[in-house]
């Protein structure tokens, strides 16, 4: 029998507000062990925590970028468990009401992942076990954090992966987060179960608890599907339980058996009040959204006829878009502009997060500069592409490079000088070239261009070449 | 209907140790707490808007950060500390 899988996503996400949610110390990452906390954060009696206003702000960004509802009435509720990792033995969330009801992510098959809710809650501290025994460090506890819980809706590793991706990428672009998965400010609870493939009655489900990195999920979700397949051929029944993946051993394992099943015994929080939000406030913050990949990326296809996969890649990252918008303005062809992007900048940003910052010595105006005198005729691609080089390497303008000599073409006669001397200078590929070695005639081209300084034209010379020499 | 169980599994997850002579008495307490509370919520009365007794609603902090306290402030109360962690033994 054929299995279907069923996933749905609990996604943690650190926000990057200046300080915790309920306290003003700082949520800055590291720091001394125990540095960044107060009475607040560590959960003294008698302290009140106090909601930071931004925190609001920013969730209901995310519940905005995301097609969710905004709430008109929000409250808090406890979550109890005895921990360490808590210091007041609860955790402030919100069950009964809260922020951002609904919403979806749309992957690029089309299927509209939708989302349950969105609420604010605390981070728990960290624990460092060593030797039987547990370090706890509270710097962590209390920074504020958005859980986006997805129904049911994805059905394989690649639709998992995707959606996780399209969560960072809209997170990072609307500046709430920087979803940094190594570093703990976004981590996945993976709910899955399987089914025969048709059926419409969902299988037990397992939890697969705090992944933090992308390859990981697929690499459990992969285990954890063909485990639970494989229990229900032979017979068995799968166990509803929260499991643990060992990247070591590429398998999970059962964190908590069934017996101390959490109970956590919500209830609303009677030290913090209710929060409303106002229409006018909401609009206002959805002002304030930039344009969102998903928007871009139909831009770039539709308005400007890139290529999807160039549209995806100048999308990705909020700050390359930004700069091909720039170098785009009043271009004749943003396809141009896209090829310089894609082709010669792109190598000088290699890592994911070199491409994240975008920091090119090369200006997008200056690009735009560039740009210009191709579309104009003054220059010619090959010249183009060679100042983009030294541009980049300088961080000068393109006039720089370019004299008043380099622009308008080469006249016939002088392309002829040329391409003789090219034939003169270069016998050994003259004979390959006659010889049937067809590609002995680019380094006869090259030398054209060369010595013209780029500004011939390469499909002429080579014409011209052929004819002199056959 | 407050069970011996109930008792047992609140012990439980609030990680208390509840002799055994004393459950009976403890699942006659719980009892007596939650029919006091339905008492409560049986009187009668509007809820018309009511939410908390200073009827306050978003009350707000800016984000502004304010200095921690130094670690050794914090760690005070600690029943054990080291290296600059709060320290929790394993019992087991």
């Amino acid at each position: 029998m054929k299995y279907e899988l069923v996933a749905g996503f609990e996604t943690h996400i650190e926000l990057q507000t200046k300080t915790k949610i309920f306290c003003g110390c700082t949520t800055q990452f590291g720091g001394e062990p125990n540095t960044h906390c107060c009475p607040v954060c560590i959960g003294l009696p008698g302290t009140l925590p106090v909601l930071n206003r931004e925190v609001v702000r920013y969730a209901i960004k995310a519940g905005l970028a995301v097609h969710g509802e905004i709430a008109e009435v929000a409250k808090m509720d406890r979550k109890n468990y005895c921990y360490p990792d808590l210091a007041k033995a609860y955790q402030i969330s919100q069950l009964y009401a809260p922020l951002i009801i609904g919403g979806y992510v749309e992957l690029s098959n089309g299927r509209k992942i939708r989302l349950h809710h969105i609420h604010i809650e605390e981070d728990a501290g960290k624990l460092i076990h060593q030797h039987g025994d547990t370090y706890v460090d509270y710097n962590r506890g209390g920074v504020p954090l958005i859980e986006i819980v997805s129904e049911p809706d994805i059905r394989s590793i690649d639709e998992a992966k995707e959606y996780v991706e399209k969560l960072q990428q809209v997170m990072r672009y609307i500046g709430i987060s920087d979803c940094k998965m190594q570093e703990g400010s976004m981590r996945c609870d993976v709910n899955i179960s399987v089914r025969p493939a048709g059926s419409e009655k969902l299988g037990t489900r397992t939890e697969i608890k705090n992944m933090n990195s992308i390859t990981n999920i697929a690499k459990a979700m992969e285990y954890e599907f063909e485990r639970q397949t494989d229990l229900i051929e032979s017979g068995g029944a799968v166990v509803q339980e929260t499991l643990r993946y060992d990247d070591a051993t590429g398998t999970t394992s059962s964190m908590r058996s069934k017996e101390d099943a959490h109970d956590y015994r919500y209830f609303r929080d009677p030290d913090l009040v209710t929060i409303n939000v106002s229409r006018e406030e909401v609009e206002a913050l959805r002002a304030e959204l930039p344009e969102l990949p998903a928007d871009k990326c139909r831009r770039y296809i539709g308005e400007f006829g890139l290529p999807e996969k160039d549209a995806q890649l100048l999308t990705k990252y909020r700050a390359i878009s930004e700069y091909f918008d720039k170098a785009c303005e009043g271009v004749k062809s943003a396809k141009t502009v896209a090829n310089f992007i894609i082709g010669q900048i792109f190598r000088r940003t290699e890592t994911e997060s070199d491409k994240e910052v975008f920091a090119v010595a090369t200006t997008p105006e200056q690009l735009n500069e560039l740009v210009k005198l191709l579309d104009s005729g003054k220059i010619r691609n090959n010249l183009a592409k060679s100042t983009l080089e030294k541009m980049l390497d300088s961080g000068k303008g393109a006039l720089e490079f370019i004299s008043e000599s380099d622009m308008g073409g080469v006249d016939e006669g002088a392309l002829l000088e040329l391409c003789k001397a090219a034939i003169e200078a270069n016998p050994k590929a003259v004979e390959d070239f006659k010889n049937g070695k067809e590609k002995a005639i680019k380094a006869l081209v090259g030398n054209v261009m060369k010595n013209s300084r780029g500004k011939a034209d390469a499909v002429a010379a080579e014409a011209k070449i052929k004819e002199l020499i056959s | 209907m407050v069970t011996r169980e109930d008792v047992e599994n609140i012990a439980l997850l609030s990680k208390l140790f509840v002799p055994e002579e004393e459950l009976d008495s403890l699942t006659q307490s719980m009892q007596d707490i939650i029919n006091f509370a339905d008492e409560i919520n049986n009187a009668p009365a509007s809820d018309e808007g009511f939410d908390n007794i200073n009827n306050l609603s978003n009350v707000f902090r800016e984000d502004v950060v304010v200095p921690s306290y130094p670690s050794e402030e914090i760690l005070k109360n600690a029943p054990e500390q080291g290296e600059d962690h709060f320290l929790v033994r394993n019992r087991a």
